[in-house]
């Protein structure tokens, strides 16, 4: 392989250029969900490279496989049918009333499974062992996106969210070939119902343009063929099934091959296209890096997911210990997802996570509830999330974070509760005392340490020396602080 | 145009607080803060947005609104045969002629139809009709069935088109979330529970102002509102520079609103529901001269599989005493003129009632379409009862034709980019 991009080369600490709290607190934020100041300073002490490594350092496993007590409360669904399609089977011989009422106690039932499976995903990327891989969980729900809002089976989801997981860092051709015969995925995108005598093109459409290869890169023409190649795959409720009598055996010419192909087959071809481990390579650059990538970057990055078959482990460490992901056009340029705002500043405010059904009502004011991306697009993400209504939302949500009262982030969208009746709602009362005491210079200084990290603007800091008033060592004007921080533009970005 | 200083002057005299420090005003606010301030000068502000310029209110019932028991054929015996123990019977029945006629809790829309103000479009609906909620309703917001995820909406595709890049008041939402409906590329309409949620609630707002003047005082020349700078590589003072513009449209923008829907006091009794609060506070901005060209708001809890009869009369009474407030108000307002409002659902529900006493998912369902410059009447046929599709009616009119007829007959813009075709227009709105 011809030398490496020079943006892609391993940024080497210098006197002038040193890895710093700046650059320590980048990876954290990037590769996880912010760090404390504890973990900034171990990352700054193990440098870019150990550091790098430090965060990988989790199995390629489900978080069921990895420990005890690393699955979601789904009791809710137990002993209940687990599926739309066993539930079916279960109302035979009932009265259409009692058919009504199984209805409602399985729909019900589903609602609180899937809250319980968020709230144990937030809980994993606020306090889990695995910060990277949850990250990364997150990008490939997003790339890979179903949504629970049509997936009326929760154990579904949560099978779909630990395949994202094992294979996060993994290999990303067996990772295509289980999303391809994942039933939440099958469902979600109509392949169950592709067949023979009538196909149905959504998911051969959405593996070339969302997953692998990006728009413009097939014709109408390969979609209708891909799509008979993937007719018969479906899911018995719980697991795939491939259904042969519903199967296109004719033959079918993609991307240029003709063949009795199926749906392997197309996956196969797909991965050959010089422009999918660069579609793939540059969507993982832009989550953890900048958006702005020129041809000989994108370039460079598919060559490296190529080169190594596929596998993300080497293309992910060379990102994170490049020379552009520590560059000025990366630092601080990243405007936080809602997931990102809400559950780093859980982590950096030592925070414990605040009842969920009140965290899914801010973030669905903001405009990211997990398990529901908005369409099969994902979430759009950088300035999209950012509007005159979900600014406030952000800001309020911040103060609401930090200790604040605030109704309208609270104000409970019953569809969001599963039904059940909200207690405490107010942010969690946290100590907010610093290390030491000192000047109402260094208690803000401290904080912008802590939260924004990352210098802050003279003008604004005196703002906040102000705000701390007379009685700087007192918790409640501590939290004014933290409370303002959460409230500027500063804050919404990483 | 005006010049900024002159702009400056007319936000001193209103008392904005942010803009006193100001170096630059947002390019909509020069804008729109001059047609609220002088309404002779109204004509840059026209073609997207103005005090002066037409509305449209839309009014979305969630969960499938049964139109057999809105508009009820009750001259058809087939109808009391569907529905053995959730009809209503012919006597209290508000008849339009002798085939249909609205629910009896409707009379005040029945007033509004007697006065000349109302249409009632029948049998809308569309080919292959899906029967579930989340996906008839993408496909009524988005206006696109032929897509399985549809990214914009309608009236986001409006925006879009007649004023990309427009301040975000041209689209005002009552609730949590902007509906796809609403959803664009260009322009980002505003949504809010009410307008108390739309504002800063931190308990500093001293020194949150005072850290918002700072970033105004340290911002580079005025650059038009909240534009994303795609353009241009960002760095992470392009970001800050984007997120400050941001905060202060937010901050000029919530004052306005609260401003406007406080000094407003309404003259017509709403109902004490969401609904209503919804429609009192959308009076209120149309009072106040805020330049929206389409409201949105929603009543829920069509999803009538059980016991209909009660709750269906409860909403449709909250619809009729909601809507007639309404009317009351904006007429006091000398407003009436400007405003159309139309209601849809995502889907009508089945002829024939189930065990429950209520009904299941349906299809095609009328649609009113009120205001004083409406063709009052019956627009199309009523469906047939006996020819069905697995028990629904069949749409006669496309909902896209009553799209394209808001579009083209009341907000004068081509509906054909909007809507990706030319689908026939409806004579509902008067010439």
């Amino acid at each position: 392989m011809s030398v490496l991009h020079p943006l892609l080369q391993p940024y080497m600490p210098t006197p002038d250029d040193p890895f710093d709290r700046i650059k320590a607190a980048h990876l954290l934020n990037r590769a996880g969900f912010g760090g404390t100041d504890e973990e900034v300073e171990k990352v700054q002490k193990l440098g870019p490279s150990d550091a790098v490594d430090w965060m990988m350092d989790f199995p390629d496993a489900p978080a069921e496989e990895q420990g005890t007590g690393q699955s979601p409360d789904m009791s809710s669904v137990s002993g209940s049918p687990q599926t739309f399609q066993e539930f079916a089977r279960s109302l035979i011989g009932k009265s259409p009333d009692e058919r009504k009422q199984s209805l409602m106690m399985f729909q019900q039932a589903n609602r609180e499974a899937e809250l319980s499976l968020t709230k144990w995903w937030l809980d994993r990327m606020a306090f889990g062992p695995t910060q990277m891989q949850e990250k990364l969980t997150l990008f490939w729900h997003g790339h890979f996106t179903t949504s629970a809002k049509d997936e009326r089976s929760s154990m579904l989801m949560w099978r779909q969210n630990e395949l994202l997981r094992r294979y996060a860092a993994g290999n990303f051709e067996p990772f295509v070939r289980a999303i391809s015969r994942d039933p939440a995925m099958l469902d979600y995108l109509n392949n169950a119902q592709n067949r023979k005598a009538h196909p149905n093109e959504n998911y051969a459409r959405e593996l070339m343009e969302l997953f692998t290869l990006g728009i413009g890169n097939y014709t109408e023409d390969d979609v209708k063929q891909a799509a008979r190649a993937f007719t018969g795959w479906a899911h018995d409720g719980l697991d795939f099934v491939y259904h042969r009598s519903q199967h296109d055996d004719g033959i079918k010419t993609f991307l240029g091959r003709s063949g009795n192909f199926d749906g392997d087959d197309i996956i196969s071809i797909i991965l050959r296209q010089p422009v999918c481990p660069r579609f793939i390579a540059g969507e993982l650059f832009k989550y953890l890096a900048y958006d702005d990538i020129d041809p000989d970057l994108s370039a460079a990055l598919g060559n490296l997911l190529f080169g190594n078959r596929y596998e993300l482990r080497p293309l992910l460490r060379t990102i994170l210990t490049s020379r552009a992901f520590y560059s000025p056009q990366s630092i601080g340029v990243q405007i936080k997802s809602p997931l990102q705002l809400v559950v780093g500043t859980v982590r950096m405010l030592g925070l414990k996570m605040p009842p969920e059904q009140a965290v899914l009502s801010a973030l669905n004011q903001m405009g990211q509830l997990p398990l529901m991306p908005p369409n099969v697009r994902g979430w759009p993400g950088g300035h999209m999330w950012i509007n005159t209504s979900t600014l406030f939302i952000r800001y309020n949500t911040g103060v609401w974070l930090a200790g604040g009262d605030v109704p309208a982030i609270t104000r409970i969208n019953r569809k969001n509760t599963g039904g059940k009746p909200i207690t405490n709602t107010k942010g969690d009362n946290v100590a907010f005392t610093p290390d030491d005491n000192g000047s109402p210079q260094q208690i803000v200084e401290q904080w912008i340490n802590r939260l924004i990290q990352r210098p802050l603007d003279d003008q604004k800091k005196q703002v906040l020396i102000d705000a701390l008033g007379n009685n700087p060592q007192n918790p409640d004007s501590q939290r004014r602080v933290v409370q303002l921080i959460m409230s500027m533009p500063e804050y919404q970005l990483c | 145009m005006h010049s900024n200083l002159a702009t400056r002057r007319v936000f001193l005299q209103k008392g904005l607080t942010l803009l006193a420090v100001a170096p630059t005003i947002p390019t909509f606010l020069d804008q729109t803060v001059m047609a609220l301030t002088d309404p002779l000068d109204s004509k840059a502000t026209q073609q997207a947005s103005g005090k002066d310029g037409k509305i449209l209110v839309v009014v979305q019932l969630s969960g499938g609104n049964d139109g057999l028991s809105t508009v009820i054929p009750y001259g058809d015996d087939r109808y009391y045969q569907a529905r053995t123990s959730i009809s209503h019977k012919p006597q209290e029945i508000l008849k339009i002629d002798n085939y249909v006629g609205l629910h009896p809790n409707l009379a005040p829309i029945k007033a509004m139809y007697d006065a000349g103000d109302l249409a009632v479009v029948q049998g809308v609906g569309y080919p292959n009709p899906n029967r579930s909620h989340f996906r008839s309703m993408d496909i009524w917001q988005s206006a696109q069935p032929e897509r399985e995820q549809a990214s914009t909406g309608w009236l986001g595709r409006y925006f879009d088109n007649t004023c990309p890049g427009c301040d975000p008041h041209v689209g005002v939402s009552m609730g949590e979330t902007l509906p796809l409906a609403m959803q664009g590329e260009k322009v980002f309409p505003l949504s809010f529970e009410r307008p108390d949620s739309y504002r800063y609630n931190g308990h500093d707002k001293t020194h949150y102002l005072a850290l918002n003047q700072a970033d105004a005082a340290a911002a580079p020349s005025a650059t038009p509102f909240a534009v994303a700078p795609k353009k241009i590589v960002n760095t992470e003072q392009t970001q800050l520079d984007f997120l400050h513009r941001t905060a202060m449209d937010a901050q000029l923008s919530s004052e306005e609103i609260l401003r406007i829907t406080r000094n407003h006091s309404a003259t017509a009794q709403y109902p004490y529901n969401e609904f209503g609060n919804g429609l009192k506070t959308i009076a209120a901005m149309i009072a106040g001269g805020l330049p929206t060209r389409v409201y949105y708001v929603a009543l829920g809890g069509f999803d009538t599989h059980a016991a209909q009869l009660q709750r269906h009369d409860i909403l449709m009474k909250q619809l009729a005493d909601g809507l007639s407030a309404f009317w009351k108000d904006l007429k006091t307002q000398n407003n009436a003129d400007r405003v159309l409002v139309m209601t849809f659902s995502e889907f009508g529900r089945r002829v024939v009632q189930n065990a429950s006493n209520g009904t299941d998912h349906g299809a095609a369902a009328p649609m009113f379409v009120m205001g004083s410059s409406i063709r009052q009447g019956l627009v199309g046929r009523h469906p047939s009862l006996s020819d069905l599709d697995q028990g629904d009616l069949k749409y006669l009119v496309d909902f896209r034709s009553v799209y394209a007829t808001i579009l083209q007959s009341w907000l004068d813009t081509p509906s054909k980019p909007i809507l990706g075709d030319q689908f026939p227009l409806l004579p509902i709105v008067k010439a």
